[in-house]
């Protein structure tokens, strides 16, 4: 604890003019003189004066922790640092107090003075930064020793270009390939889609000199007919198990770049998703499982696929032209008109169909609907979509493949294939764009199927968590090893493990070659931050780790089945295992425990419980008004919250906000110490869950609102409504929604609810 | 199922289109911008669409006897607002242009008349036979009547020879245009492609006529063509008037050189300036040139992007200035009395002249013809005029 508080009150911004920084000066000295020793206001705090100021004071250590109450602590944070010596809080008089006070009708403080609401709303923020400051301890960073050395999984064009990025960058790799040459199915290509200037022309693949090079590098060891048996351990100190032909080998590695790639899909396969809910796995058995595949009927085979001889998907064609002509499978005749069905067994929500869009079929059609003409003048390409999918800067090479005079195109829906008495194909297609029901018969019959990621059906990354060997919630992207999140998308639900190309989502070589650089600078960067003991994403230089306490602990689990990261295995007793490189610092762990066994040395439960103490809460809700805690997410309910204000939205003088790491971090204690205190409500801002989440801990907002769903029956049995308890989703951009989420709140309490009956007590 | 249609598109024609102008038609993926924007276009199976997406599937019988592509007046409205720079406008011209290749007979002069690489033979054909003449008449020499002027019969004469020549020129052209005529209306009723209408109406002449009165003399679809059409309007009637008075100061000479030689009036040319048919052929020069200036300033000027000039709209624009030109040149040649240059310039315009009207049926030009029947055509079955909204 500290005694030597330094508090610096800001007059800029609208701050002065309404709250009169120099009562506020006087309310600190009065009620915290013991512990701040240092008071003092200045008309621009962030000015060079006032930032002279404060340094000064520091220097001759007169404070150690510096509160400034001024604007929000995202803005000028790179102007309040004063070194080592002091930790900074900040308190936000300006955003939440000045910018977007509402003075209510009851409030009859007299012309000129500061209004009685505003001043006790300034007081409490203040109140609660001199308690936070004081709780606050700095955290020693843990430096552990750090393997620098990445693992590259797969060996196709994403894990190669990923492998001699990080080769480049001076990091050893290791590159493991389960096939006996490198390539994947790049190398199996006849030509691909460009991905440079002028985008018209597809191109050979550079998959051959990128093998040579990758052999040839000598920080890269490459590992054929080489499988992932296990991966040990954790962030900058992995052990993986590799098994090749000579046996098992353990490798030490600090970062993983999974590039493992996609498969065809199968027309017999049946995707089975078992249950995933976290909460109700109370066995040691793992908690994520991997889908199953069953058997079932041929789904392509209305198109023809499996009964006719000569209809193909595009994995057959392309394989064809890489081996030199295309021949009729049928009798080896040269093909001289072939047809494109898109979409074939995807975007569909029929049975063993693909739900969703390949993203590269339609641009795959048009560059082997190239291939033809290129091998036959006069031969002709049909093409019949439903769209043509062809994103960005790849139009150019649709508007390219479009004046070649032998490729036809219509939208259209298949009607029916036939097989002809010569092995021709017939294909009938309804709601043309040539204004009628249509009849082509052609050679060959290609059918653009989509892929399916390594990962659908598969762990593949195999990681000895107590979780379970495979990333969770892959059913949300189908399988993709996605993070579903614009901000960061090479992220996976396990700390140190990046993903890249078509394991991550469908797309073309040349995206995936930039995917895969992305992906391996992710991977250094996580090397780079662990070996200074720094968390990586969302909270990019975070050194403080969670603690646990476990004599309290009861082996409940919660923490362990919670954490959205697996940071934390067991032992046979069901005592938590922390492995502190695959935390993120959010706090759900913090938030699960219900004996508060773990905290964060710079963010605990005694600190928020002790913030919401603090606040003074009047006895009567006629004469003093109501008390309400907003708890908000830092990720995008407080920048929401900032934006609100500073759009000039007001809202009610009676909310107290208090900014948390996640949602998923709100010990339900704090919800009964504020019920106890007197207030009336505490309001949970925080970011999206469910299918389109955009919780940057991925589960946490959603493991606050099923906790605040259990915690109403503790509420009822203490007689209080379960109501006083909500919790809103947030976007960043809808600050314009926040003021009238608090309004609805508010008036719920105020009209519907009443006072908290344990006010006054 | 019986009316599923076997398609087989013919990768020649397509090549074939593209090289008469329709050079960007693959590029079209039918956003229908064309259709809806332009204003001649009737609401049921608009153009130019449907013949965007037939053009690209090379689908040549439907192509072929499109009433459709002589409705659209060139006002180019679609080709402006076509997001992909398809040039619809363009391949309605192509296909135009194919229709003036294919539709008369022989089928060698719509080959000649297609490409510039056979230019030499177009000029030589009638080159050798005025120079045939003149070597026979004069000797290629420049002689002077007894007065010491330049007259023109005395090295192309009249009776003999530019009379016959042109009177059976003329016989033959309308003759295989009214082959053509014919060929041009099977192809129509023979499409599978039945062009949807309104009413159909009456008969063929009373819908020519309504067509020719209502339409060609008022120039009223180059005023409700979209876009500033000013140049297309004045220009298109300047030429057009033009020629119509042209074309009557040539009967009169015709009729009464041989009404003169009948009875023996002398009604030969030249005619003296003040003659009210030499005012009107000179008012009607004036005329040609106007509105020559105008088309040709305008088409000059077409962004490239979205409009793409072909052979077949530069040899019409060519012969017609070398005829309006030589002819203004050879009056004024004649009347200054430089024989020397007077009569290879008046050469020239006889073999231009030749150029513009006995290879009239394979030419843009031929749209005189053909688009007027096929409109008298549309309002027969119908298709014209668009219903009132």
């Amino acid at each position: 604890m500290s005694n030597k508080i330094g508090v610096y009150i800001c007059e800029g911004c609208d701050i002065g003019p309404q709250l009169n920084a120099g009562q506020l000066a006087e309310f600190v000295q009065s009620e915290y003189g013991g512990t701040c020793p240092v008071v003092k206001t200045a008309p621009v705090l962030c000015s060079q004066e006032g930032k002279a100021m404060i340094q000064a004071d520091v220097d001759a250590e007169a404070v150690d922790r510096v509160v400034v109450c001024a604007c929000s602590p995202r803005v000028k944070w790179d102007v309040f640092r004063f070194g080592d010596k002091a930790v900074v809080e900040r308190v936000n008089l300006r955003e939440q107090c000045a910018w977007s006070y509402t003075r209510p009708e009851t409030d009859e403080t007299a012309e000129g003075e500061v209004p009685e609401t505003l001043r006790m709303m300034a007081q409490d923020y203040i109140r609660m930064g001199i308690v936070k400051s004081q709780k606050y301890q700095k955290a020693e960073a843990e430096i552990p020793e750090v393997t620098k050395t990445i693992l590259v999984l797969g060996g196709g064009n994403t894990g190669l270009t990923a492998a001699l990025g990080g080769a480049k960058l001076g990091y050893d790799v290791v590159l493991v390939e389960k096939e006996a040459q490198l390539g994947g199915f790049a190398a199996k290509m006849y030509k691909q889609v460009p991905y440079s200037y002028p985008y018209t022309q597809a191109v050979t693949p550079d998959v051959d000199q990128k093998i040579n090079a990758v052999t040839a590098h000598e920080k890269i060891r490459v590992l054929t007919n080489a499988t992932l048996e296990k991966l040990e351990g954790a962030p900058g100190m992995y052990t993986a198990v590799v098994k090749n032909g000579n046996g098992e080998e353990n490798i030490p590695v600090g970062s993983v770049v999974l590039a493992t790639g996609w498969k065809p899909f199968d027309p017999t396969a049946r995707v089975v998703v078992a249950d995933q809910t976290a909460c109700e796995a109370q066995d040691s058995e793992a908690v994520v499982e991997t889908p199953a595949v069953e058997k079932g009927e041929n789904v392509l085979e209305p198109l023809g696929y499996g009964k006719f001889t000569n209809v193909i998907t595009n994995v057959d064609m392309e394989l064809m032209a890489k081996k030199g002509d295309l021949l009729r499978p049928s009798d080896g005749r040269p093909v001289q008109s072939v047809a494109f069905i898109q979409c074939a067994g995807q975007r569909s929500s029929e049975e063993g169909h693909l739900p969703y869009c390949s993203s590269v079929c339609c641009m795959v059609s048009l560059k082997q609907a190239g291939y033809l003409r290129e091998k036959n003048e006069n031969g002709k390409a049909f093409i019949i979509y439903k769209d043509m999918i062809v994103p960005g800067v790849q139009e150019l090479y649709y508007k390219a493949a479009q004046d070649d005079p032998g490729i036809f195109l219509t939208k259209g829906e298949v009607a029916e294939v036939a097989e002809d008495g010569d092995g021709g194909i017939i294909v009938t297609a309804k709601d043309t764009l040539l204004g009628e029901d249509i009849e082509i018969k052609v050679d060959l019959l290609v059918l653009a199927t989509g892929m399916v990621p390594t990962t659908l059906a598969d762990p593949v990354v195999n990681l000895s968590y107590r979780q379970g060997p495979a990333f969770p919630d892959l059913q949300l992207f189908n399988g993709f090893a996605d993070s579903n999140y614009i901000c960061f998308p090479y992220e996976t639900r396990r700390t140190g493990i990046y993903s890249a190309g078509c394991v991550h989502q469908p797309m073309l070589m040349g995206a995936a070659e930039d995917d895969a650089a992305g992906a391996v600078l992710k991977a250094i960067q996580c090397l780079e931050s662990i070996n200074r003991g720094m968390a990586v994403h969302p909270r990019s230089g975070d050194i403080s780790f969670p603690k646990f306490n476990m004599v309290r602990c009861t082996q409940c689990k919660r923490c362990t089945e919670e954490c959205p990261f697996g940071a934390l295995d067991d032992d046979e007793k069901g005592t938590p295992k922390p492995n502190p490189t695959r935390c993120r610092r959010c706090g759900t762990c913090m938030g699960a425990c219900p004996e508060r066994v773990i905290s964060f040395d710079e963010y605990n439960v005694d600190m928020i419980a002790s913030m919401i103490k603090e606040n003074e809460v009047p006895d009567d809700i006629d004469e003093g008004g109501p008390r309400v805690i907003v708890f908000v997410c830092e990720n995008d309910a407080y920048p929401a919250l900032d934006m609100a204000a500073f759009q000039g939205k007001k809202w009610s003088p009676y909310v107290r906000f208090i900014p948390v790491r996640c949602l998923g971090s709100i010990n339900t204690i704090w919800i009964a110490d504020a019920m106890s205190k007197g207030i009336d409500g505490v309001l949970l801002l925080g970011c999206k869950y469910g299918d389109d989440y955009q919780c940057h801990f991925a589960k946490g907002s959603e493991l606050c609102n099923r906790r605040m769903e259990n915690i109403a029956e503790t509420l009822g049995r203490l007689q209080l409504e379960p109501e006083r308890v909500q919790q809103k989703q947030v976007a960043i951009d809808d600050y314009d929604l926040i003021p009238q989420m608090i309004e609805e709140f508010m008036n719920h309490i105020i009209d519907d609810i009443g006072a908290n009956p344990y006010k006054g007590f | 199922m019986a009316q599923t249609n076997r398609i087989e598109p013919d990768l020649q024609f397509i090549r074939d289109l593209q090289a008469a102008g329709g050079e960007s038609l693959k590029k079209c993926y039918q956003c229908a911008t064309c259709s809806v924007v332009c204003p001649l276009s009737p609401e049921q199976n608009p153009y130019p669409r449907k013949e965007m997406i037939w053009a690209q599937w090379g689908l040549k019988d439907k192509l072929v006897g499109d009433l459709d592509m002589w409705l659209c007046h060139n006002c180019g409205q679609c080709s402006e607002q076509c997001p992909r720079g398809a040039k619809p406008a363009d391949l309605m011209a192509a296909m135009r242009n194919m229709a003036y290749q294919n539709i008369a007979q022989p089928a060698i002069m719509g080959k000649l008349m297609s490409a510039p690489k056979y230019l030499p033979v177009l000029v030589a054909i009638p080159a050798v036979i005025f120079l045939v003449v003149w070597f026979i008449t004069a000797g290629f020499g420049t002689p002077v009547d007894e007065n010491g002027n330049v007259l023109w019969r005395l090295v192309f004469p009249q009776t003999a020879f530019i009379d016959p020549l042109f009177a059976l020129t003329a016989i033959a052209v309308a003759l295989i245009f009214a082959r053509g005529v014919l060929n041009l209306i099977k192809t129509f009723n023979d499409s599978p492609q039945a062009p949807v209408g309104g009413v159909p109406v009456m008969d063929v002449l009373k819908s020519t006529w309504q067509v020719i009165k209502d339409e060609i003399l008022t120039h009223a679809k180059f005023k409700s063509c979209g876009g500033d059409n000013t140049d297309r309007y004045y220009g298109h009637m300047g030429i057009f008037f033009g020629f119509i008075a042209l074309f009557i100061v040539t009967a009169y000479v015709g009729a009464a050189y041989w009404l003169g030689v009948f009875t023996g009036l002398d009604l030969k040319t030249p005619m003296s300036l003040w003659n009210p048919f030499k005012i009107l052929a000179n008012v009607a020069t004036i005329g040609l040139i106007i509105g020559l200036v105008l088309v040709t300033k305008r088409r000059l000027n077409l962004d490239d992007a979205k409009f793409k000039s072909c052979y077949y709209d530069w040899y019409l624009l060519g012969v017609i200035w070398v005829v309006v030109l030589t002819g203004m040149f050879s009056q004024l040649l004649r009347l200054a009395n430089v024989p020397g240059i007077a009569y290879p310039v008046y050469f020239l315009h006889l073999v231009s002249i030749f150029m513009l009207f006995a290879y009239l049926p394979w030419s843009k030009l031929a749209h005189l013809v053909y688009r007027t029947i096929a409109l008298g055509y549309a309002r027969k079955v119908g298709r014209e005029p668009k219903p009132q909204v």
